[in-house]
C-alpha cells in the first residue's frame, strides 16, 4: 500500500500492519499523523471529554537488584541512599492523597530482595482495612516476576495472593520496549523478557484485573521495534481486552548508565499519534506531561491522547533522570479546557467520577511534586524486622534492629 | 495560500491547532523552505566591570539587563566591544533605553548614537508593547546607525490576537527594517503560564498575519527545546537564545550545537547557523 492508501485505511477505521505502520511513521508529515490520530480519538470519545485521575505515584523502595541501564532511580542493596517506606509513612501519603481528592496509589518500586511477598500482603491488607474504598494500582509485571522468583511460586499464584490481599489493578511499567534484543541491550531482559511481561498481564487479565500498558522509547530501539512493541500489545488486547490505556514516554537520560539524548518533542507527538493509530483496540491513550512538560503534554490532546494521566502528587523515578514538571489539578484542568475539551475525573477503570474536585471544595494548591522521602531521611521502618531478609546487608540490618 | 484567503478570526477562535499549524507551515515553507536558522548567543551582564566571556562559537555577544545610567551603558559597551572584537555586539532593550534617555534628559537618538560610537552594533530587542512610540523609537535606532536584532512582545497582550498582530504588520509597513519578530511574550506569568495551545497558536497566527517580516522567531532558552521545536513545525523559522557555551565545556553531555541541530532535523527541517547580523555562518 502506498501512503495514500494507508491513510484511507486508517480514515475508514481499518487496521494497519507493521509495514504500513512503518511507512506511515516514516512518510506522513507530523500534522497528518496528528489528524489521523485525532480522528480516531474523536470517534472513540465523541463527547470531547478528557479525563485525568488524582492519585499518588509512590515508590515504596528504591533498592533494586535489576540495575537497568536506563534507570537513575535505583540504589544497589546496601547503599546508604537505599530506602524502604514504612507502613506509617505510606498511610500518611494516603491521607494526603485523599485530602486532595485522590482515589488510589500507584505503587511501584525496586526489586528489593529483603521485602518478601508477605510484606506486600500485609501492607495491602492493612491499607484496605484502613481505607476500604481506596484503590491499589500496584506492582508492575517485573515486580510480580521478582516476587515469583523470590517466593518460588508461579506468577498466577503470586497474583492471586496479592489480589486476595487487596491489589486492584496492575500498572504497565517495566515494558520499556517489548523486544528481547532491546531488552538485552538495556540490561532489563533479566527482570522480564518480552514474553514474561506479556504473560504477567495475560494472567492478570484472566484473574479479572485491568491493567495499563506502557512504552519507554528513545533508547536503542529501531522504529521497527517501536512498532513491534505496539503490535504485541495489540495482539494481547485482542485476546483479553484487559488493557485500559496505553502510555508512552520518552527515555530520560540524565544520571543513567546508558546516558545519551532524550527523544525530541516532535518525536513524542509522532510516536503518540502512531500509537493511537496502531492500537485500534485501546480506548484510552494518555499524555505524558511528566516527561514532556505541560505544554507538549497539552498538545498531545491534538495528537490522539484523550487522558491527561495523573495529577501525581509525588514522583521519584522520572525526576531522578532529570525531568521535573509539576501540574496540580487546577493546572491540568486549565490545560484541558484551554484545548477545548471538558475535564472529568476518573478512576483506573476510566469510570468518570465527576468534574474537578477544586470546584467542589477548597483544595490546597500544589506547586511542587512531593518525593518519597525527605533528603537525608535514612530511617528504617520498624516493621521490617518482622520480615526475613535475603541479602547479607539486609540480614545485618535486621540484627541491628 | 495568501493569509488574506484564510479565515483568520475563525482559525484564531478554533481549537483545531493542526489546521492552523498546517496553514502556518505552508506560509513558512513558502518563505524559507525547510531552512531553519539559529544563533548562538553569549550573554554578558549590563553592569560595568562584570565578567565577559566570549566563547569562540558565539554568533552574537549580547549585553543583557537594564543599564543603571547612560554613562554606565556607554562604559559597558566599550568594555564588551574591547573583549568581543569582531563578534556582532548587541545589547539592551529599546524600551529600557527609551526610559533611560527620558530619565537623563537626552534624546533617544543621542543616547543611541553614543552607544553606537562606543561599539554597539545592534539593539537586542524592541518590545512592541513597552515602547511609547514604537515607530519613532525604531526609526531612531536606524538613524543612529544601529540595527535592531528583533521585535519582541514584553507581556502577553490582552484583546484580539489577530488585531494585535495587525499592528505589527502596520509597524513594519512604516519602518521596513524589522528582520524578525518573536511573538511569544518575554515575560510569562508564573501563576498563570501560557499553555502549549496558546503558544503554538500565537506563533502560527503570527506567521500568517505578519507576512511582511521575514522571520518568526522563538527563544530556545526561554521556551525550552520541546515547545520551540514544535513551534518550528507551526510557522517559526528562527531560533534565538541558543547557548554559546563551548561544545567541549566541562561535563556537558549534550553540546548546544548538537542538540539544536538534532531537534531541527527531528522536526523535518534543515538547520543553518547564523550570526547576530543574520549572516549565515554554517550548516
Ligand atoms: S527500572 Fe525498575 S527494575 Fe530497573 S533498575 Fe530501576 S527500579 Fe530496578
Amino acid at each position: 500500500m502506498n501512503l495514500e492508501q494507508i491513510v484511507a485505511t486508517v480514515r475508514a477505521g481499518g487496521r494497519i500492519d507493521a509495514g504500513q505502520a512503518l511507512r506511515l511513521y516514516h512518510e506522513a508529515p507530523t500534522a497528518l499523523l496528528g489528524r489521523l490520530a485525532d480522528g480516531i480519538r474523536a470517534r472513540k470519545h465523541p463527547d470531547r471529554v478528557v479525563t485525568y485521575i488524582i492519585d499518588r505515584n509512590v515508590n515504596y523502595t528504591n533498592v533494586c537488584v535489576a540495575r537497568c541501564a536506563f534507570c537513575a532511580f535505583y540504589r544497589p542493596v546496601g547503599s546508604a541512599e537505599g530506602y524502604v517506606l514504612g507502613f506509617d509513612e505510606l498511610y500518611r501519603k494516603i491521607d494526603e492523597t485523599i485530602a486532595v481528592g485522590g482515589v488510589q496509589l500507584l505503587l511501584q518500586g525496586g526489586h528489593n530482595p529483603d521485602l518478601p511477598l508477605t510484606w506486600y500482603e500485609d501492607l495491602f491488607r492493612n491499607i484496605k482495612a484502613r481505607y476500604p474504598s481506596f484503590k491499589l494500582h500496584a506492582l508492575s509485571p517485573p515486580e510480580v516476576i521478582h516476587l515469583s522468583r523470590l517466593s518460588n511460586l508461579p506468577v498466577p499464584a503470586v497474583l492471586s495472593r496479592l489480589i486476595a490481599a487487596g491489589m486492584d489493578s496492575v500498572p504497565g511499567g517495566g515494558a520499556e520496549i517489548l523486544v528481547d534484543r532491546v531488552r538485552k541491550l538495556l540490561h532489563c531482559h533479566g527482570k522480564a523478557s518480552a514474553d514474561e511481561w506479556l504473560d504477567v498481564m495475560r494472567h492478570a487479565h484472566r484473574a479479572g484485573l485491568r491493567t495499563t500498558a506502557t512504552m519507554m522509547y528513545g533508547t536503542v530501539e529501531t522504529d521497527e521495534e517501536r512498532i513491534e512493541h505496539m503490535l504485541r500489545l495489540r495482539e494481547l488486547q485482542d485476546d483479553t481486552a484487559g488493557f485500559t490505556a496505553f502510555i508512552a514516554w520518552s527515555y530520560q537520560p540524565d544520571h543513567t548508565e546508558l546516558a545519551g539524548n532524550e527523544a525530541t518533542g516532535v518525536d513524542y507527538l509522532r510516536t503518540l499519534a502512531l500509537s493511537r493509530i496502531v492500537l485500534d483496540n485501546f480506548d484510552n491513550v494518555q499524555a505524558s506531561w511528566v516527561t514532556q512538560g505541560g505544554k507538549v503534554g497539552q498538545l498531545s490532546l491534538a495528537y490522539g491522547a484523550n487522558d491527561m494521566g495523573s495529577v501525581m502528587i509525588e514522583e521519584n523515578v522520572v525526576r531522578a533522570a532529570g525531568a521535573s514538571y509539576c501540574m496540580d489539578e487546577v493546572e491540568i484542568v486549565r490545560n484541558i479546557e484551554d484545548a477545548g475539551f471538558t475535564a472529568e475525573r476518573r478512576n483506573m477503570h476510566y469510570e468518570r467520577l465527576g468534574g474537578p474536585i477544586f470546584r467542589e471544595r477548597a483544595v490546597p494548591r500544589m506547586r511542587e511534586l512531593a518525593t518519597a522521602r525527605a533528603d537525608g531521611d535514612t530511617s528504617v521502618p520498624d516493621e521490617l524486622k518482622h520480615y526475613p531478609a535475603r541479602s547479607r546487608q539486609g540480614k545485618a540490618l535486621r540484627v541491628v534492629q | 495560500m495568501m493569509a488574506t484567503d484564510i479565515d483568520l478570526p475563525g482559525l484564531a477562535a478554533s481549537h483545531d491547532i493542526i489546521t492552523l499549524g498546517m496553514r502556518a507551515d505552508d506560509a513558512r515553507r513558502h518563505l524559507h523552505g525547510a531552512s531553519t536558522t539559529f544563533v548562538r548567543v553569549a550573554d554578558v551582564a549590563a553592569g560595568p566591570g562584570g565578567a565577559i566571556q566570549v566563547p569562540p562559537s558565539a554568533g552574537e555577544v549580547r549585553i543583557v539587563g537594564v543599564p543603571a545610567s547612560r554613562a554606565a551603558a556607554v562604559a559597558r559597551v566599550g568594555e564588551v566591544k574591547a573583549a568581543a572584537g569582531g563578534y556582532p555586539l548587541s545589547g539592551f532593550s529599546l524600551s529600557d533605553l527609551e526610559a533611560l534617555s527620558a530619565r537623563e534628559q537626552v534624546t533617544l537618538r543621542a543616547l543611541l548614537e553614543e552607544l553606537c560610537a562606543a561599539g554597539l552594533e545592534l539593539v537586542a530587542e524592541a518590545p512592541f508593547d513597552q515602547l511609547g512610540d514604537p515607530r519613532r523609537a525604531i526609526e531612531e535606532v536606524n538613524i543612529a546607525g544601529l540595527a535592531l536584532a528583533r521585535l519582541t512582545i514584553g507581556t502577553l497582550p490582552e484583546g484580539d490576537v489577530v488585531d494585535g498582530l495587525k499592528q505589527i504588520v502596520a509597524l513594519q509597513r512604516d519602518v521596513a527594517v524589522l528582520r524578525s519578530f518573536a511573538p511569544l511574550p518575554r515575560r510569562v506569568s508564573p501563576v498563570l503560564p501560557s499553555t502549549g495551545y496558546d503558544d503554538v497558536k500565537r506563533v502560527a497566527l503570527a506567521r500568517l498575519v505578519v507576512d511582511n517580516i521575514p522571520s518568526i522567531q522563538v527563544d530556545w532558552a526561554l521556551y525550552g527545546p520541546k515547545l520551540a521545536q514544535v513551534a518550528l513545525t507551526m510557522g517559526a523559522d528562527d531560533l534565538d537564545g541558543v547557548s554559546a557555551e563551548d561544545d567541549a565545556g566541562e561535563g556537558r553531555r549534550r553540546a548546544p550545537l548538537e542538540e539544536i541541530r538534532r531537534n531541527i532535523r527531528a522536526a523535518g527541517l534543515e538547520p543553518i547557523e547564523r550570526n547576530g547580523r543574520y549572516e549565515l555562518t554554517g550548516r
